[in-house]
C-alpha cells in the first residue's frame, strides 16, 4: 500500500445475517433440530462493494441517509465488523468515537470510564492517567460531575467526555460518528477547535454526521453513501449540494446510472 | 503534510474470516500489552457492583462458608454421626473444596456472562475480546484470595474444640498451593472461553450453567473423598476437569502430602485442554461477536 495512505478499501463488502425467527437459545435450537426445521435467516448487504483511499491528513466526510451504511463502515475501519468480502489495510492508530456513545460503564463515575476506555484502546496506565486530567479539563463539566456515575450525565455531558476521550488520544486516525451532534453551542464552538488543531496536525479524520453545515466546514473531501453503496465523492459542497437535491427531490445524480 | 512526530507506522489487515484463528503471536501480544484494562476493569466492576453494599464482598465469602456449614451438618447426619473422630476434618475437606470450586465456578458464570453483557465496549471498540472474561476471572481469584485466611482461621479456632484431630500444620506441601490454584484459575479460564462463546450463540447457556455448576458440585471430591473411589471408579475423578485438582488441593490441605503424579498430571491435562480448546472456540469466533450482540 502506497505510503501517503492512511485507510485503503478495496471492494469491501459487509452483510449481516440477522435470525428472524425466535430468539436464539439452546432450547428453540433443540426444537427446531427434533422438528427438522430450518433457521430462517435474512442478509442484510449493508456495505456493496465499496472501492476508497483516504490519505494521510486528510478530512473524509460521509453523508447518506439513515440505514445507508455509515456506522457500519465506520466499525470495519475501526477493526470491529469484518469484511464478509474484500480488505480493509489501515496505517496508524485508531481512535474511534462511533455513535451509541463509546463503552461507558454507567455505574462508573466519568473519571473511572476515561480510563477504562484509554486502556482499552491501549494505552498504558501511565499514559492515561497523564491524559485523564487534560481530558476532564476539556470536557468542562460543571459542578464536578466528573466524578460522578455516568447514569447521571446528561445526554450532552456524555457526549462531551466521549468527544474529549475520542480527540485527546493523540491518534493517527480518528473516527468521529455522529459525535459532535450532542454538545451546545460553546461546546461545539470548542470541539470545531479541537478538529482544526487536529486537521493542521496532520492526523487522518473520518467524520459522519447529519448536520450538513459541519461537513462543509472541516472536510476537504467527502463521500455520499446510499444504500451501501458509494453514489459520488467530491468536494464537501458538491456532495452536500447533491446530497440536499436528493432529500428534496429525491432523485439520484445522473451518474448514478453508471455504477 | 508529514506525519507527527508521534507517529508509527503500524499497518493493519482486516479480511474476511472463516472460523479460523486470526495470527496468534500479534493476538497474544495485544492481549498482554492490555492486560491492566483487565485488571482495572475487574477492580472497576467490584466497585460498581458494591458501591451500594458494603457487605457485598463480604457475602462472596460468606456464602461458601455457611454452605460448607450446611453441607457438614448433612454428610456428619448421613454418616450417623461419628463425628468425634474426623468431624474437624471432614470439615476441612468440604471447605477448602468448596472455596476451590467456588473460584473455578465463579471464573465460569462470570466469564460466560461477559462478552453478552459487554455490549457497548464491543461495538464500539477493536480490542482482544479474550480480556472481558480474563477480567471476570481476575475477579474471581480476588474473591478467592481472602478465602484462605478464612479457612486458616476456622481450622485453627475448631482445633482449640477439638485439639485430637489431626490436621496439618505447616507443612512443605503447603508450597503446592500457587500451582494448583494457577491450574484452577487457567482451567476456569478456558471454560469460560468456551461458554462466552456459547453463550453468543446460544442465550440460555447461562441458565443451563447454574443448573451444570450444581450437578458439578455433587461429582467433585468435595462432599466425598477422593480415597472412597477405587479401581475404574477412579475415571469419575479424572473425567471431572475440576477433580484432580480438587483431589490434589485435598491432598496438600488436608493430608500435608504433595499431590501424586497422577493427580499433576490430571490437572495440567484439563487445564492446558480447557485453555487450548476455550481459547480456539473464543478467539476464532470473536471477530462475529460484534455482529451477534
Ligand atoms: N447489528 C446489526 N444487525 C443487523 N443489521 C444491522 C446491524 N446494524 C446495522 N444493520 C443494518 O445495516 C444497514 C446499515 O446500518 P448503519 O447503522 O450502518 O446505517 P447508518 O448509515 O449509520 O444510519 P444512521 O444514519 O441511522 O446512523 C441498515 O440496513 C441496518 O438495518
Ligand atoms: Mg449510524
Amino acid at each position: 500500500m502506497p505510503e501517503e495512505l492512511a485507510v485503503r478499501i478495496e471492494d469491501l463488502s459487509i452483510k449481516y445475517k440477522i435470525n428472524v425467527d425466535t430468539k436464539r437459545t439452546l432450547k428453540n435450537a433443540v426444537m427446531r433440530a427434533s422438528k427438522g426445521e430450518k433457521v430462517r435467516m435474512r442478509t442484510v448487504e449493508a456495505i456493496k462493494h465499496l472501492t476508497l483511499d483516504v490519505p494521510h491528513g486528510s478530512v473524509l466526510g460521509i453523508v447518506g441517509a439513515n440505514g445507508a451504511g455509515k456506522s457500519t463502515l465506520m466499525r470495519s475501519i475501526a477493526g470491529i465488523l469484518p469484511p464478509t468480502e474484500g480488505r480493509i489495510i489501515v496505517n496508524g492508530k485508531i481512535s474511534t468515537l462511533l455513535a451509541l456513545g463509546v463503552g461507558f460503564n454507567p455505574a462508573l463515575s466519568g473519571r473511572d470510564n476515561i480510563i477504562l476506555g484509554g486502556l482499552a484502546s491501549g494505552l498504558s496506565k501511565d499514559e492515561i492517567e497523564a491524559k485523564t486530567e487534560a481530558i476532564a479539563e476539556f470536557a468542562a463539566l460543571p459542578d464536578g460531575f466528573i466524578d460522578m456515575p455516568v447514569r447521571t450525565y446528561s445526554s450532552g455531558m456524555y457526549g462531551r467526555v466521549a468527544f474529549s476521550v475520542a480527540v485527546n488520544m493523540t491518534p493517527d486516525i480518528l473516527l468521529l460518528d455522529e459525535a459532535l451532534s450532542a454538545g451546545d453551542a460553546s461546546f461545539k464552538e470548542k470541539s470545531f477547535q479541537r478538529m482544526r488543531e487536529l486537521c493542521s496536525e496532520a492526523r487522518t479524520i473520518i467524520i459522519v454526521s447529519h448536520a450538513l453545515a459541519t461537513i462543509n466546514e472541516l472536510c476537504d473531501s467527502a463521500i455520499w453513501l446510499h444504500k451501501g453503496s458509494m453514489l459520488a465523492k467530491d468536494k464537501p459542497e458538491a456532495i452536500v449540494d447533491q446530497y440536499l437535491k436528493f432529500l428534496d427531490v429525491g432523485t439520484l445524480p445522473s451518474n448514478f446510472e453508471d455504477m | 503534510m508529514s506525519p507527527s512526530a508521534d507517529f508509527q507506522p503500524k499497518i493493519q489487515v482486516f479480511e474476511p474470516h472463516r472460523a479460523s484463528l486470526p495470527p496468534v503471536i500479534p493476538y497474544l501480544k495485544e492481549f498482554w500489552n492490555r492486560r491492566s484494562f483487565a485488571i482495572e476493569l475487574s477492580r472497576f466492576a467490584d466497585k460498581a457492583e458494591y458501591l451500594e453494599s458494603k457487605l457485598g464482598k463480604v457475602w462472596l465469602v460468606l456464602n461458601p462458608l455457611l454452605l460448607a456449614m450446611v453441607y457438614f451438618l448433612l454428610v456428619t447426619v448421613i454418616r450417623g454421626g461419628n463425628t468425634k473422630t474426623n468431624g474437624l476434618t471432614t470439615l476441612a475437606h468440604i471447605l477448602i473444596g468448596l472455596f476451590t470450586f467456588y473460584f473455578a465456578s465463579n471464573c465460569i458464570t462470570a466469564g460466560a456472562q461477559s462478552i453478552t453483557t459487554g455490549g457497548r465496549l464491543i461495538l464500539n471498540q477493536a480490542f482482544p475480546r479474550a480480556l472481558l472474561p480474563f477480567s471476570s476471572s481476575i475477579s474471581a481469584f480476588q474473591t478467592f484470595l481472602p478465602t484462605i485466611p478464612v479457612y486458616i482461621f476456622v481450622i485453627i479456632i475448631g482445633k482449640i474444640f477439638f485439639p485430637a484431630t489431626q490436621v496439618p500444620r505447616l507443612a512443605i506441601s503447603f508450597l503446592w498451593v500457587p500451582l494448583i490454584v494457577a491450574l484452577v484459575g487457567i482451567t476456569g479460564f478456558g471454560l469460560a472461553l468456551l461458554f462466552a462463546t456459547m453463550n453468543v450463540y446460544f442465550r440460555d447457556t447461562n441458565k443451563l450453567l447454574s443448573y451444570v455448576m450444581r450437578i458439578w458440585l455433587y461429582l467433585s471430591p468435595i462432599l466425598w473423598l477422593p480415597s472412597m473411589l477405587h479401581g475404574w471408579h477412579r475415571i469419575a475423578l479424572y473425567a471431572n476437569p475440576l477433580g484432580p485438582v480438587l483431589s490434589a488441593t485435598s491432598n496438600i490441605w488436608i493430608e500435608g502430602k504433595t499431590p501424586t503424579l497422577s493427580e499433576f498430571i490430571g490437572a495440567f491435562a484439563w487445564a492446558a485442554g480447557s485453555l487450548l480448546i476455550g481459547g480456539y472456540f473464543f478467539v476464532s469466533r470473536e471477530r462475529d461477536f460484534a455482529v451477534r450482540i
